[in-house]
């Protein structure tokens, strides 16, 4: 293997985790890996504040064991979440891409040194993850908390080791798991494997989302060794990687000792089938990528759509529906969300509460599933398709950008507003009477418009039309909003449950989502209508002033100016 | 009839297109030459509005094109340099898609589409995604948008690359019929030989300077040189080209 190359390639695939053709001209790639490490860095503050809080003397002895063991699995179980949505989230960049194989294909190299740089930059982007995520949390837990008591500095180590060894032991075992699910779907035709790639991307990220919220709570000494539990146990990798911690730490109790011979063989057997899977679909995929295209050609009269208003905004809107049904990156994304929202659902349906009426949580899955699909398709539509293309949008440009920006708007409704507020009157007819069926479904259409026009309010931008610019967005403040939202549908849906009982209050209730509506919808066209509005396809406009770029190779121009020609 | 008045392009560090002042009548096909980097398509992009001027001003029908960028851009046929399109659109989607980016009528604009995809052969290609095209019918898809509403000005960045024979061979005879029925076209190559069969009349750049702007009869007669070709050369190639080529088969021990 030729070391230049293979650290060539190495940095190449690195980097290129994230696909570049998001990027606006002045994105920094750097800037938005590290955005991403930030937001784990971030959760491991977090995590790092709870071990620094923890306080053993405040839990009573025999509770002691459970509350650790809990919080050991959710560290754990968090840790899986975590790699698991980046393996699917990577899913692309896992082979080779056909811009890829056109480039290195007619180059010297061999096919074992772009696997390998491809496999270590796999295993270093898991590695950062995982590292990431317990910058802080990672020593400030086995150090403070989980070392056996009296171990001394001894235990500490050990307890340190223990962590970051089950760490990056429950990271190694998902990730091999989806890239062993990903090879085997590989050793399909190139066209089925693509069409299969979608599903099976969404379906591994709907799963690893459920597990982790759905998992029941097991962490006691009586649950793990009830033998109703087994079968459950068995199928609950987190547990097992519990037990592996318990065994590296050196306070076992026997009833994890089981799930510690299983973490341990389930490892073995992921990581080589994994790689089994993945070297026979590499050598294979290599071929593939060259003869098939990557886009599977159509079928005659089944991509028919109808129009959806006038020429530029049926335009606009067929444009959105084809991109977001044929592009799997953006789809992955918008399933991200979803997911967040089944999850939360799932939730709900898992634990109703005592006070709780059974037509809550179908109340609760229309209002969590509208806003997880209007929130998912406002991002997906921030995100361009090939942005060297979009030329042709300005090209054609021949309308006020007014009439633009109400074309922009429709999308949004068509794709998201629509289908959930459609799937939810279906549902609800179907299983409630017709009279609270309606009130519902009037308040759902109002909070899905209102929730459309906040999300449109200042995109200019036609969809997947636009550059991306990593570091704008404020994650610390999403998550504060999407608490603060969660909480306010919370509200919402209690008092939406009184007033289907109280025509008064329902009328209220009507009225100020109304009168919302109206405003968010006024304040968005407005400024839609302003003068000084355009369709924007660059995130961040050129500068006014220009550099000089009297930068050159990174040095500055300090060396003596030639000798100037002389005057002709 | 387009017309540039002391156009400027500035970047950081260089100066793309420097000073250059031009026009292109009706009925007259403009070619505009120079070599890779001389600022060509830099003016192209700033004719079509994609790229905004440092300084000067571009005027069509004695409008400047920016006081009603849209109207103009109504009027205005563009094949870029390169063939950037929505691969994940079929052929047919994306011509529909241009059509109604530009507020065609839908039934005439169909018509027209499936006439140009006939005439172009991409009829039964034309629910295949574009990815699966080749470069040349990706042309086809460019030439055929840029036409599809019959532009007044038709600018054209490399309009042969790609092509088959047969297809440029039509092409060029459309470049004539279009600048015949009143059409002012303006077109850039590298292909020497096309340009001095199609054009009326070139317009010359090197290093982001106008050397030349007049009939190819004119110079020819002026530089007391038989073919563009060898006006070019002496114009706008600096280097010596057969030194150059020694030079290389040398470097490499041919």
């Amino acid at each position: 293997m030729n070391d230049l190359q293979f650290r060539v390639l190495y940095r190449e695939f690195l980097f290129r985790m994230v696909d570049l053709e998001l990027l606006s001209p002045q994105g920094d790639i750097t800037k938005l890996l590290g955005q991403f490490a930030a937001i784990l860095i971030w959760i491991s503050s977090g995590l790092f504040l709870g071990a620094i809080f923890f306080d053993a003397r405040r839990i009573p002895p025999n509770k002691l064991m459970t509350v650790l063991w809990s919080q050991e699995h959710f560290l754990i179980a968090t840790t899986m979440l975590v790699v698991g949505l980046f393996a699917v989230l990577s899913w692309e960049s896992t082979f080779l891409n056909r811009r890829d194989v056109m480039v290195l294909a007619p180059l010297p190299i061999r096919t074992r040194t772009m696997f390998l740089a491809k496999v270590a930059s796999v295993a270093t982007a898991l590695s950062l993850t995982v590292a990431s995520l317990h910058t802080l949390a990672g020593v400030a837990w086995p150090v403070l908390v989980f070392s056996p008591a009296n171990s001394g500095v001894l235990g500490m180590i050990r307890s340190l080791a223990a962590y970051w060894v089950t760490m990056l032991a429950a990271g190694a075992f998902i990730f091999c798991c989806v890239l062993g699910v990903q090879g085997l779907a590989a050793q399909l035709p190139r066209r089925l494997f693509l069409r299969l790639s979608a599903v099976l991307q969404i379906a591994a990220f709907c799963l690893v989302v459920s597990v982790y919220f759905l998992q029941p709570s097991l962490a006691t000494p009586q649950a793990l060794s009830a033998a109703k539990n087994q079968h459950a146990l068995a199928w609950l990798p987190s547990y097992w990687f519990l037990g592996l911690f318990q065994a590296l730490n050196g306070s076992m109790h026997p009833a994890m000792a089981p799930l510690a011979r299983r973490a341990f063989a389930g490892l073995i057997v992921a990581v080589f089938g994994a790689g089994a899977a993945f070297l026979l679909s590499y050598f294979r995929t290599l071929r593939k990528i060259v003869e098939e295209p990557d886009i599977v050609p159509g079928v005659r009269g089944v991509n028919w759509l109808p129009r959806f208003g006038n020429a530029l905004e049926t335009a606009v809107v067929q444009f959105s529906i084809r991109t977001l049904l044929r592009s799997r990156q953006h789809r992955v994304i918008l399933a991200f969300y979803l997911g967040i929202g089944f999850a939360l659902v799932s939730l709900l349906w898992k634990n109703p509460g005592p006070r709780q009426q059974a037509d809550i949580p179908l109340i609760v899955a229309s209002v969590v599933m509208m806003t997880a699909w209007v929130v998912g398709t406002r991002v997906v539509f921030a995100m361009p398709l090939d942005l060297r293309a979009n030329w042709m949008f300005r090209v054609t440009s021949v309308h006020p950008a007014p009439q633009y920006l109400a074309a922009i708007r429709r999308p949004l409704f068509v794709l998201s507003v629509g289908p959930v507020w459609l799937a939810s009157a279906a549902v609800f007819l179907w299983a409630w009477p017709w009279r609270p069926a309606v009130g519902h479904l009037v308040v759902l259409g109002l909070w899905g418009t209102i929730l459309a026009f906040v999300s449109l309010h200042g995109f200019h931008k036609i969809p997947f039309s636009c550059s991306y610019l990593p570091g704008k967005s404020k994650v610390n403040l999403m998550f504060v909003a999407a608490g603060g939202l969660l909480q306010a549908i919370g509200l919402g849906i209690s008092y939406e449950l009184r007033a289907l009982r109280d025509p008064a209050s329902y009328a209220r209730l009507v009225a100020v989502l109304s009168v919302a509506a109206v405003f968010c919808w006024w304040r968005t066209v407005a400024l839609a209508k302003a003068e000084e509005s355009v369709v924007l396809f660059e995130e961040e406009e050129s500068p006014a002033i220009l550099g000089l770029g009297l930068f050159r190779d990174g040095a500055l121009p300090m060396e003596p100016a030639a000798a100037p020609n002389p005057p002709t | 009839m387009l017309e540039l008045r002391n156009v400027t392009k500035r970047f950081p560090g260089t100066i793309a297109v420097d000073n250059v002042s031009f026009s292109a009548r009706r009925g007259e096909i403009t070619g505009y030459l120079g070599p890779n980097g001389s600022g060509k398509s830099t003016t192209m992009k700033m004719i079509t509005g994609l790229m905004e001027m440092s300084s000067g001003e571009i005027l069509f029908d004695g409008v400047p094109i920016q006081r009603d960028l849209l109207a103009y851009k109504r009027r205005m046929g563009y094949v870029p340099e390169e063939p950037y399109l929505y691969a994940h659109l079929s052929g047919l989607e994306y011509l529909t898609m241009v059509g109604q980016l530009r507020g065609l009528p839908a039934k005439p604009a169909a018509n027209c589409i499936n006439g140009l995809l006939r005439l172009f052969s991409l009829h039964g290609d034309r629910h295949s995604p574009i990815s699966n095209y080749s470069k040349g019918m990706r042309q086809k898809v460019l030439l055929s948008a840029a036409l599809l509403h019959n532009p007044d000005l038709i600018l054209l960045d490399e309009p042969f690359s790609g092509l088959d024979v047969g297809t440029a061979l039509v092409l060029r005879s459309l470049i004539q019929e279009l600048a015949a029925r009143g059409k002012v076209v303006l077109f850039s190559s590298h292909e020497l030989e096309t340009v001095e069969r199609v054009s009326s009349r070139v317009v010359i750049l090197h290093r982001g300077k106008i050397v030349a702007d007049d009939s190819i009869e004119r110079l020819r007669t002026l530089m007391a040189l038989p073919t563009l070709e060898d006006i070019f050369s002496q114009l706008a190639v600096e280097q010596d080209t057969a030194g150059i080529s020694r030079e290389i088969a040398d470097l490499i021990g041919a």
